[in-house]
């Protein structure tokens, strides 16, 4: 096991690594920004490093600065947390020939999931449904017709080198094919530097499903079942759950079982996460696989009673999943809300400081945060300021609790989007598990009423 | 709030040596007398109290204790990065602290048998390197910024820094 472990991040993620470290009698390091110099990170860990500067890019992501604060420590590992290099292939590469161990898959599979053309053409060839679509770049008309004729309508066509949602068209009718197939061509040169498109089937009222993995170094993965992360607001997730309530319990083994035999052919080891589209007919489809430890992942430990960081950092260590991860059985459910530093009708962010801090608890309650009275919230990272999960036994307990717990958490000095998790609640579609990805659009759109 | 002690071999529980009594009287004598920072150093106990201005976001008052390694019951090798309080004693001289860009391992000499870059006491000019730090097998070699005389060295030689931490206290040729 190791005896000391860097973590590379901040937060309330780190905070998640180092008591998962305490708890396996690991000595932990923290690194930090200046902004961070009063962090909970900073003071709960054994050591302590300062990195850099407040920017994200001249601290928590540099890399030669990170590697070299894990040398002067003399550490046997590094736990990447979530965002930052938690996904930087590089950076793993990098650990590995500073002999340090990068607590995550290998880096060869980090790249090939980064790359996300990449990762749907290797899961689709190791058996997994992948929405239909082109085989890569539509070159020319005759293909754009062919690919038609394949996947039907609605479908849409995406410049291969867009992002943001820009870049796209939406094609219902055969007869909108060609001239939109011209268009998007045509814009996408423009923004882009490249006509480049691919074509997809249109998914439209998705619900986002992705199942949690967790792998050995010897070859052995499992599942943990899967969260439901339909609740978003510009693609960020809002609201997470488990179990789903879409997905039945043939759906959940048949598609676990084709992911981990997926995931085994590729390799993976460490934990990670699957994320799928459903469609309205209830077909599931890969989208991307998300290659560490996740926000939401209190949702899962919860329902399944399994640890995942320390379950992470154990098969890092070498151990076998049977020793680390028993048989898993799901009790209950669990709800989980993310509280930004936002203002919950503008979503504006909020940083600043905290002036009253009170956190909710009782049974079946779970607050995972880094802030506390009188902290600051910086400007330069991401806003969330606590991850309030709730469990119960089944999904009505969970909600009660929930309302209850936000009721009950006091955090002043800046806006929080605790108001927002109140409408969600008491929403009724949301209570009746009736939403797909353009809820929190229509919720948001009638704020203030 | 404490600053840790930093040790590599990882002391356990510290000795803090700070007597909460002694700070609280600490705290009123400021306020009496209207102080806006204090600082105390006497056998290894390091202690600093500043009142936090108006504009900045940090808790008030601010307490650091800063440890010389000489607290730890068990070997130390090497010593923790050192505290950043050093660089207040200089900055009330109106000194130049060079401060590390970068985290690594402090070398005052070029190589183990070379003569040290630099002393206390001599002069630098612009441009001049002070010394190396050592990150990732690279030598980084860390240039002066101003020119004047080397007042200060915070750091021993072979000794892990931080960013941000000070280095060599420089008074600027030209300031009494």
């Amino acid at each position: 096991m190791f005896k000391k472990i860097l973590i590379a991040n901040r937060g309330e993620i780190a905070l998640r690594v180092l008591s998962a470290c305490k708890e396996l009698g690991i000595r932990t390091v923290a690194v930090y920004s200046e902004a961070d110099s009063h962090a909970l990170h900073v003071r709960f860990a054994d050591e302590a490093i300062c990195i850099g500067p407040p920017r994200s890019s001249d601290s928590y992501l540099n890399i030669p600065q990170v590697i070299s604060a894990a040398e002067i420590a003399d550490v046997d590992a590094i736990h990447p947390g979530y965002g930052f290099l938690s996904e930087n292939a590089n950076f793993a590469e990098v650990c590995e020939a500073s002999h340090i161990t990068f607590i995550g898959p290998s880096p060869d599979v980090i790249r090939m999931m980064g790359e996300k053309d990449r990762a749907r053409a290797e899961m689709a060839a190791a058996g997994l449904p992948v929405i239909p679509g082109s085989d890569g770049i539509v070159p020319d008309e005759t293909t754009a017709e062919k690919v038609a004729n394949e996947i039907g309508f609605p479908l849409i066509i995406k410049a291969a080198e867009g992002g943001g949602g820009r870049g796209m068209r939406v094609v219902r009718t055969k007869k909108e094919l060609l001239p939109s197939f011209q268009t998007a061509r045509a814009e996408s040169e423009q923004a882009f530097g490249s006509p480049n498109v691919y074509m997809e089937k249109l998914i439209e009222h998705p619900r986002h499903i992705e199942f949690q993995v967790l792998g050995d170094k010897h070859g052995n993965i499992m599942h943990l079942g899967e969260r439901e992360c339909t609740l978003q607001r510009r693609h960020q997730k809002v609201l997470e759950e488990s179990p789903s309530t879409v997905l039945d319990a043939a759906t959940r083994d048949c598609m676990g079982r084709q992911i981990v035999d997926a995931l085994r052919k590729v390799g993976y080891s460490s934990a990670g996460t699957v994320e799928l589209l459903q469609d309205t007919d209830g077909k599931l489809y890969f989208i991307e696989m998300n290659t560490r430890i996740q926000v939401e992942h209190p949702v899962t430990e919860m329902v399944a009673r399994v640890d995942l960081v320390k379950s992470q950092i154990r098969v890092a260590a070498g151990e076998k999943l049977d020793d680390v991860v028993g048989p898993v059985r799901f009790e209950g459910h669990a709800i989980e809300c993310r509280i930004n530093a936002e203002n919950p009708e503008t979503f504006r962010p909020s940083p600043g400081r905290i002036t009253a801090f009170r956190v909710p608890g009782g049974p079946g309650v779970r607050v995972d945060t880094a802030a506390y009275a009188d902290g600051v919230i910086p400007p330069y990272y991401d806003s969330l300021v606590a991850k309030l999960v709730t469990h119960g036994r089944d999904r009505a307990e969970a909600i009660v609790r929930m309302e209850g717990a936000l009721d009950g958490f006091i955090i002043e000095g800046i806006h929080t989007t605790i108001p927002l998790h109140k409408r969600i609640l008491a929403d009724p579609d949301f209570r009746a598990g009736n939403f797909d990805t353009h809820f929190l659009e229509r919720l948001t759109a009638t704020a203030g009423k | 709030m404490a600053k840790k002690a930093k040790s590599a071999s990882g002391a356990g529980a510290e000795t803090r040596g700070v007597d909460l009594e002694q700070v609280k009287h600490l705290l009123a004598f400021m306020e009496e007398n209207g102080l806006e920072e204090f600082e105390y150093e006497k056998r290894g106990v390091h202690i600093r109290l500043k009142k936090a201005s108006v504009a900045a976001a940090t808790p008030v008052p601010v307490a650091e204790v800063a440890h010389a390694g000489a607290h730890h019951a068990a070997p130390v090798a090497p010593a923790p990065p050192a505290s950043r309080e050093p660089a207040k004693e200089a900055r009330e001289e109106a000194l130049h602290v060079v401060k590390s860009p970068i985290v690594g391992t402090f070398y005052a000499r070029p190589s183990p048998e070379a003569e040290p870059f630099i002393t206390v006491g001599g002069r630098v000019e612009v441009g001049q390197v002070l010394c190396i730090i050592e990150a990732m097998k690279l030598m980084n070699e860390i240039e002066s910024d101003v020119a004047g005389e080397v007042v200060q060295a915070f750091v021993e030689n072979g000794h892990p820094v931080e960013y941000g931490q000070p280095l060599f206290g420089i008074r600027p040729r030209g300031k009494k």
